[in-house]
């Protein structure tokens, strides 16, 4: 830095500084009188009951619908992901921040060799956009091998394709990071499983009582000194039914 | 029709007022003969006081009196202004500067006593939103100390229409001569305003403090009987201070109500809303001796009737749910047995206005609330709105617990309540209701 570009940054932080104390005065002024809270702080539940906004194909809804319920099957520890609420989840996720990658990177140019270089897969395309292609790319794929649509084959089989797209040995298409959807769509139905149940899945806080998590609870100092017992917490959500 | 009736009404209601008045036209409430001790010749616009001492007492005449809570909106000081929603209208609160046109600069010392003692101003009869049946009781020397303290006031251009949005026929001033027959009691304090008497002089003359704590009959006068015993104002309820042990102050020492009053909060009872105000621009400013006094005498004053409630049984379903509900939302800062967290969170259990008319305790569900900040307690604590994930059932839940818990006791809250403040406050509807 010479010395021009020093005395012109020391400038713009006394400038920054001046802005900055001006602004703190007029908020000493007085506290903000409303407490209520800011909408964009407030929490953004599924709210429509189930109607689907991204996941409007009937096939692709019954072809992620079945894989996720084999990555979480209905048995004596509880119900299904999709009973659970999962896809309400998923589909509520797709429509929103999540569904178009507002937290990620996504200008290019994606060089080649990027995702070794990070050491993780880089998508240019959002989350959204890699369903909808998977989903087609998977469902192309039973038909081509087995000549039915992935929702109507046998678990087993279902479970061998998503076994194959997990190791890497099953390639959906060219353009389609198999492993990586694969990857994305365990990462979504987990969370669907143990969000809260305001976003549309863990409905009934199965999930919670499934590992014992107490929910949006904000103190355990009535149980810090109960160490080693089980506590048998009610699981409580963000915006309790009642 | 509904609307015909009410005007109708209240013509009869005017007339009646009126006539009555007429009558005793001479009467005791118009008398301000006890004025002619102030100057009548120099106007405050040609006057400054150079009498260093008198204007020091003047000012905090001026801060017990609260003047500016009402008179001084946004940076202006004394320039009026602020709008104050009464059941009759609203009704804008005059610039009390020194300024010639738009001000009082033209008032005479004289002229000044009769406003602020006898509610008679240069445009015609005050309402009495500005608390003149209180600072009737004001003595000669404070006033001659606040009429010093006016003229260093900064003269400030702005003209204020105070009534024009009052509804008639409150929108006519001559009306306040009947109601001044009927409630104002026109007479000089009758105790010894800097000894025995400092603290009753604080709250009925400059504090002013019955214009809130007590109710209010249909003209908008006080009940004497019924002397800060709580009154509602605006979506505040201004609590029972008697010194009823259950709702009221009776149960708390000298000490801790001064160190409320000087600081905002003394760990149980916290200001907020319009007391907030009266702490920061009022009794913050006062001496530990005169709070000390306030509080002394508000001990003395006769308790309310208000008894004693039965705590709700701790096993009924609607108090475990409050209890959950206390506990996942409440209990990190207003502690697990409601004991609170000294200046920051009010304690719950033992609080008294806690226990009286529920008013404040819903709002404050409803869409927060926010302590007083003061000179000594920096940190006005701050309260959450909770309209956004509890619907009245679960306020009502929680509401029922906190309020009888800890040794608390007191009635239940009904719907009722709790909806007329959330459609009042325009507080909004619980996110989700079921899904």
């Amino acid at each position: 830095m010479n010395r021009r570009e020093a005395l012109k940054s020391l400038s713009a932080l006394i400038a920054t500084g001046a802005v900055a104390a001006s602004a703190r005065a007029s908020e000493m002024q007085g506290y903000p009188s409303n407490l209520a809270v800011a909408d964009e702080f407030l929490p953004r539940p599924a709210m429509d009951g189930g109607k689907m906004h991204v996941l409007t194909d009937e096939t692709a809804l019954k072809t992620v619908t079945a894989v996720f319920d084999r990555l979480i099957p209905a048995d004596d520890l509880g119900p299904s992901a999709s009973e659970a609420g999962c896809i309400v989840f998923l589909d509520s996720q797709l429509a929103d921040r999540f569904g178009q990658g507002a937290q990620l990177y996504r200008e290019g140019p994606k060089l080649p060799g990027a995702d070794e270089l990070t050491q993780a897969p880089q998508f240019i395309a959002t989350p959204r956009e890699r369903y909808e292609t998977g989903l087609k790319a998977l469902e192309a794929y039973a038909q081509q091998t087995d000549g039915a649509a992935f929702a109507d084959l046998q678990p087993d089989r279902q479970d061998e394709i998503l076994q194959g797209m997990e190791e890497g040995s099953i390639s959906l298409a060219d353009d389609i990071n198999t492993k990586a959807f694969f990857e994305l769509m365990l990462q979504n139905v987990r969370e669907g499983y143990f969000s809260d149940p305001i976003y549309g899945g863990n409905k009934d806080m199965v999930g919670w009582k499934l590992i014992g998590f107490p929910g949006a609870r904000y103190d355990y100092r009535l149980y810090a000194d109960r160490v080693g017992q089980k506590l048998d917490l009610e699981s409580i959500s963000l915006i309790p039914l009642d | 029709m509904a609307n015909y009736k009410k005007i109708s009404t209240r013509i009869l209601v005017l007339g009646a007022v009126v006539i009555v008045a007429v009558g005793f036209w001479a009467s005791r409430s118009s008398n301000t003969e006890r004025n002619a001790v102030a100057d009548d010749n120099v106007a405050l616009a040609d006057f400054r006081s150079t009498d260093i001492e008198a204007i020091q007492r003047g000012e905090y005449v001026m801060r017990t009196a609260d003047c500016a809570a009402c008179h001084t909106q946004g940076k202006n000081n004394m320039a009026g202004g602020y709008p104050l929603a009464t059941p009759f209208g609203t009704l804008v609160s005059s610039n009390i500067t020194p300024d010639r046109d738009t001000g009082i600069g033209q008032m005479t010392e004289r002229d000044f006593f009769n406003a602020v003692r006898n509610g008679q101003g240069s445009k015609g009869f005050l309402y009495p939103a500005m608390p003149y049946t209180a600072y009737a009781n004001l003595t000669d020397q404070d006033m001659h100390d606040l009429w010093a303290y006016m003229s260093t006031v900064t003269p400030v251009n702005h003209a204020i229409d105070e009534n024009s949005a009052m509804a008639f026929p409150y929108n006519i001033r001559l009306a306040m001569l009947g109601w001044n027959m009927l409630f104002f009691d026109n007479k000089a304090f009758d105790g010894d305003a800097d000894g025995a008497d400092r603290g009753r002089y604080l709250v009925d003359a400059g504090g002013h403090c019955s214009v809130c704590h007590s109710p209010r009959n249909a003209l908008g006068a006080e009940k004497s009987d019924h002397y800060l015993q709580g009154g509602q104002l605006g979506s505040w309820y201004a609590p029972d201070i008697t010194s009823n042990p259950h709702v009221g102050i009776g149960d708390v020492s000298v000490e801790d109500l001064a160190e409320y009053l000087g600081t905002g909060t003394n760990g149980q009872a916290t200001a907020a809303g319009p007391m907030a105000e009266a702490v920061e621009h009022s009794l913050q400013y006062m001496s530990e001796d005169d709070l000390m006094a306030i509080a002394s005498y508000l001990k003395s004053v006769p308790a309310s009737k208000t008894k004693a409630h039965t705590a709700l049984d701790a096993s009924l379903p609607s108090m475990k749910r409050g209890a959950l509900a206390y506990e996942v939302n409440c209990a990190a800062c207003h502690g697990v047995e409601g004991e609170g967290m000294g200046e920051l969170a009010p304690a719950l259990a033992g609080n008294h206005a806690l226990q009286g008319e529920p008013n404040n305790a819903i709002r404050a569900l409803m869409v927060g609330a926010r302590a007083a900040a003061t000179h000594t307690k920096l940190t006005g604590a701050g309260m959450p709105s909770f309209a956004w994930k509890m619907n009245d059932q679960q306020i009502k839940d929680v509401l029922d617990y906190v309020r009888n818990s800890w040794g608390n006791a007191a009635q239940p809250v009904t719907p009722e309540q709790i909806e007329r403040i959330r459609v009042g406050m325009q507080a909004r509807d619980k996110m989700i209701d079921g899904y």
